[in-house]
C-alpha cells in the first residue's frame, strides 16, 4: 500500500498550512491555519479564557452544505480539545482553520462523510503544527471498512466504502487515547473491538501478536505507523527549515 | 436590643446563595457538588436534575398530530419537543435527467442478482435509488425560538444543519425506507403495448421490452421536516424519534399511471392508502447524546484516582453546555440480538471501549422502552 503524502507550509500568507494526500482513498486536502487572530464578532465569547477554534471545510466543486457543517462540528470538537487555548496570547482570540478539498471524489448530498474524515483530520493537525499552535498531543486517524465477508479493509476507496457493511473512523492520540470514533453501518460490538485493535495498530505501529508475520510486514514497511508518519513529516520540514544551521555544524 | 438583632438577620442569608444562583454563578461546581457529594453528608450521587446517571427523561410520543401531512408525530423527551411532518410528493421519471442511464444499470444488476442472491443486491439497488434520486429529504429547523440561543427566523444554525445531515445519513445507512415502497408502477396492457409506445411514449422507455413488463413511472419523494419547538438538550434523540414515529404513521395514497391522461392519479380513498413495510423496526437513537462531564478545573484530581468523570444519559441543556465529550449510540435489535447502527464519539478521550460497551447495553434497554412508546402512539 502506498503511504500518504504530506508537506507543510506551502502557503505563504497563512500562518501555517499543510497539504495531505491519501493515495488509497484519493482525497487531497489543503489546509491553512491562522492563529492567534482577533475575531471581531467574538468579543463576548462563551469561554473568554480560551481560544475559539473555528473550522471551515470547502468542497472542491460546490459550495459547502449540510455535510460540511457536520464535519466542521466534529473537527471543531476534536481540535478544540487538544489545542491549548489558554497559552499566552490565545485567550479571547481565534484559531481559524480552513480546509479545502482539492482532489478526490466529491461527497454527494447524503453520502457518508466518514471516507474523507481521516484526511481532513491529518491535514488539520499538520496545518496546526505548521502554524505552531500549542497542542497537548498529536493524533492520527484511520478509516476502516468491514466487508460482507467480515474482512477489515484499511482505507477503502469510495466505491469499496459504499459496498462495505460498516465504516469506522478512529483517531488515536499520541498518548494512546481514543480521541474520536465514528462508526456507521450494521455491526456488533465484538466487530467494533476488532476494528479498534486494528486501528490502534495502524496508528501506533503496535504490531499485534499474530501467528503469521505477513500482516505485520505489510503495515510495518513504508512508515511504521501513522503517528510515525506525522512525526517524520514534521521532522523533514524542520530539517529543511533549519538547513542553514545544520550546515554550520 | 431590636437594633442589634435587625442587622444580623439580613447578613446570614447573604452569606449563602440559593441553589438557582449558585447554578448560574458556578455551573461546574454546582454540577460537581451534586455528582460527588461530600462523603460526610451520606447523600447518593445524583444529577442536578434529580436523575440517576443512566436515567432517561420521561418520553412521550403522539402520532398523527398534523392533518395536512401524510404522516406526523410529536415526540417529547423531557422538555425537548420535536414535531415531525412527512409530506410525499411525486417525482416523474420523465423529470429525472439520468433516468434512462440509471435504469439501464439497474437492469444489469437484476441480471446479476439472479445469480448471486436476490435480496442483497435488491437492497443495494434500494439504497442507490433512494440516495441517487434524493427520495428522502429531511430537514431540521431550530429557528423556532426553541431556546434563548436561537433567534426565531434566523438562517439555519450550524447545529441545525449538522443535525439535518445526521438524520439524512442515518436514514440512508439504516435503509429504513425501502425504495420499493416509493415506486409507482405501471403495467402496460398486453394487447396494444406496441402501438401505445409508438404513439408518443418512446422517450423514456429506451429499454425495448416488447412484452408487458411493468415499469416505474414515478417515485414518491418524502419531505421529512422536523421542528424542534423546545430545546432542552439532546435534540438528536428527539428528532430521530419523531422521524421514526412519523414514518410509521405515514400513509401514501394509492397512485397509478393513467395512460390516457399520461399523468399519475391518486386515489382519495383512505382505505386504498398503504403504510410502509419496514424491514425491521430500526431502533431509536437509544443512548442519544450521552455527555461526559469532565470539569476543567478538576484535572489534577483526576490523577488522584478518584472517579472524576460521569457518563450522563440524555443530558438536558444545562448539562450539555458543560460537557465537552459526547458519545451517541444508535442500536437496532434483530431477533433479540443487538446490532449497532451508529456510534459517534468525539470531543475528549475519557470514553473508551469499556464505557462504550456499557453504553451499548444501556442503549439496548432503551431500545425496548422506545419501541414500547412508539408502538403505543
Amino acid at each position: 500500500m502506498v503511504g500518504p503524502i504530506a508537506s507543510l507550509s506551502q502557503l505563504n500568507r497563512a500562518d501555517g498550512s499543510a497539504s495531505y494526500k491519501c493515495p488509497a482513498t484519493g482525497y487531497s486536502i489543503l489546509g491553512a491555519v491562522n492563529a492567534p487572530i482577533e475575531l471581531p464578532a467574538r468579543r463576548d465569547a462563551l469561554k473568554p479564557e480560551e481560544a475559539t477554534v473555528e473550522v471551515f471545510v470547502k468542497p472542491g466543486t460546490t459550495t459547502a452544505g449540510v455535510g460540511e457543517r457536520y464535519v466542521e462540528g466534529i473537527l471543531r470538537s476534536v481540535l478544540g480539545k487538544i489545542v491549548l487555548g489558554r497559552e499566552k496570547g490565545f485567550p479571547r482570540r481565534g484559531v481559524v482553520l480552513t480546509l479545502a478539498i482539492v482532489g478526490g471524489e466529491n461527497v454527494q448530498r447524503g453520502d457518508s462523510y466518514l471516507t474523507i474524515l481521516p484526511a481532513l483530520l491529518h491535514a488539520a493537525l499538520l496545518a496546526m503544527i505548521s502554524a505552531s499552535v500549542p497542542l497537548s498531543m498529536t493524533f492520527s486517524a484511520t478509516l476502516l471498512g468491514v466487508t460482507k465477508s467480515g474482512d477489515i479493509v484499511r482505507d477503502p476507496s469510495p466505491t469499496a466504502a459504499k459496498a462495505a457493511v460498516s465504516l469506522h473512523v478512529f483517531a488515536i492520540s499520541s498518548k494512546n487515547h481514543l480521541l474520536l470514533n465514528e462508526s456507521e453501518g450494521r455491526f456488533e460490538f465484538d466487530t467494533w473491538e476488532l476494528v479498534r485493535e486494528r486501528a490502534v495498530s495502524i496508528c501506533q505501529g503496535v504490531t499485534p501478536a499474530s501467528t503469521d508475520g505477513d500482516v505485520t510486514m505489510g503495515e510495518g514497511t513504508a512508515s511504521a505507523s501513522l503517528n510515525g508518519f506525522i512525526r517524520e513529516t514534521v521532522e523533514d520540514q524542520v530539517y529543511s527549515d533549519y538547513a542553514y544551521k545544520l550546515d554550520d555544524i | 436590643m431590636a437594633s442589634s438583632t435587625a442587622p444580623r438577620n439580613p447578613t446570614t442569608p447573604s452569606l449563602s446563595l440559593p441553589p438557582s444562583q449558585f447554578a448560574r454563578l458556578q455551573p461546574h461546581a454546582y454540577l460537581l457538588a451534586h455528582l460527588s457529594p461530600p462523603p460526610a453528608s451520606n447523600q447518593p450521587s445524583i444529577r442536578a436534575n434529580g436523575r440517576a446517571t443512566s436515567q432517561f427523561r420521561v418520553t412521550s410520543a403522539n402520532a398523527g398530530s398534523l392533518t395536512h401531512t401524510n404522516g406526523s408525530a410529536v415526540v417529547r423527551i423531557g422538555d425537548t419537543a420535536a414535531v415531525c411532518g412527512v409530506r410525499a410528493e411525486i417525482l416523474h421519471t420523465n423529470d429525472i435527467a439520468s433516468w434512462s442511464v440509471l435504469q439501464a444499470s439497474s437492469e444489469q444488476n437484476f441480471d446479476k442478482s439472479n445469480e448471486v442472491g436476490e435480496s442483497k443486491s435488491q437492497d443495494e439497488e434500494d439504497r442507490g435509488h433512494i440516495q441517487d434520486l434524493n427520495l428522502l429529504v429531511p430537514n431540521l429547523s431550530l429557528s423556532t425560538g426553541c431556546a434563548p440561543g436561537f433567534t426565531p427566523g434566523a438562517p439555519p444554525s450550524a447545529l441545525a444543519q449538522s443535525l439535518s445531515h445526521q438524520l439524512l445519513s442515518l436514514l440512508h445507512t439504516t435503509r429504513l425506507v425501502r425504495a420499493d415502497d416509493l415506486r409507482i408502477w405501471y403495467q402496460p396492457p398486453n394487447l396494444d403495448s406496441e402501438e401505445f409506445r409508438s404513439a408518443g411514449e418512446g422517450m423514456d422507455v429506451d429499454t425495448e421490452q416488447s412484452g408487458p413488463e411493468r415499469e416505474v413511472k414515478a417515485f414518491w419523494v418524502l419531505y421529512i421536516d422536523v421542528m424542534i419547538i423546545s430545546l432542552a438538550g439532546n435534540p438528536f434523540d428527539a428528532a430521530w424519534a419523531s422521524v421514526l414515529a412519523a414514518l410509521r404513521d405515514t400513509k401514501l395514497p394509492k397512485a397509478w399511471w393513467d395512460a390516457d391522461n399520461e399523468t399519475i392519479l391518486c386515489s382519495d380513498d383512505v382505505a386504498d392508502a398503504r403504510k410502509f413495510s419496514f424491514c425491521s423496526f430500526e431502533g431509536d437513537a437509544a443512548a442519544g447524546w450521552r455527555a461526559v462531564v469532565i470539569p476543567d478545573a478538576e484535572e489534577q484530581k483526576q490523577k488522584k484516582g478518584a472517579q472524576q468523570r460521569w457518563i450522563l444519559a440524555d443530558p438536558d441543556g444545562y448539562e450539555e453546555g458543560l460537557s465537552q465529550e459526547r458519545a451517541s449510540v444508535v442500536v437496532d435489535k434483530e431477533n433479540g440480538k443487538t446490532v449497532i447502527v451508529k456510534i459517534e464519539k468525539h470531543g475528549g478521550w475519557a470514553v473508551d471501549s469499556d464505557d462504550l460497551r456499557q453504553l451499548v447495553d444501556v442503549s439496548a434497554q432503551r431500545w425496548d422502552e422506545m419501541k414500547r412508546i412508539l408502538d403505543q402512539c
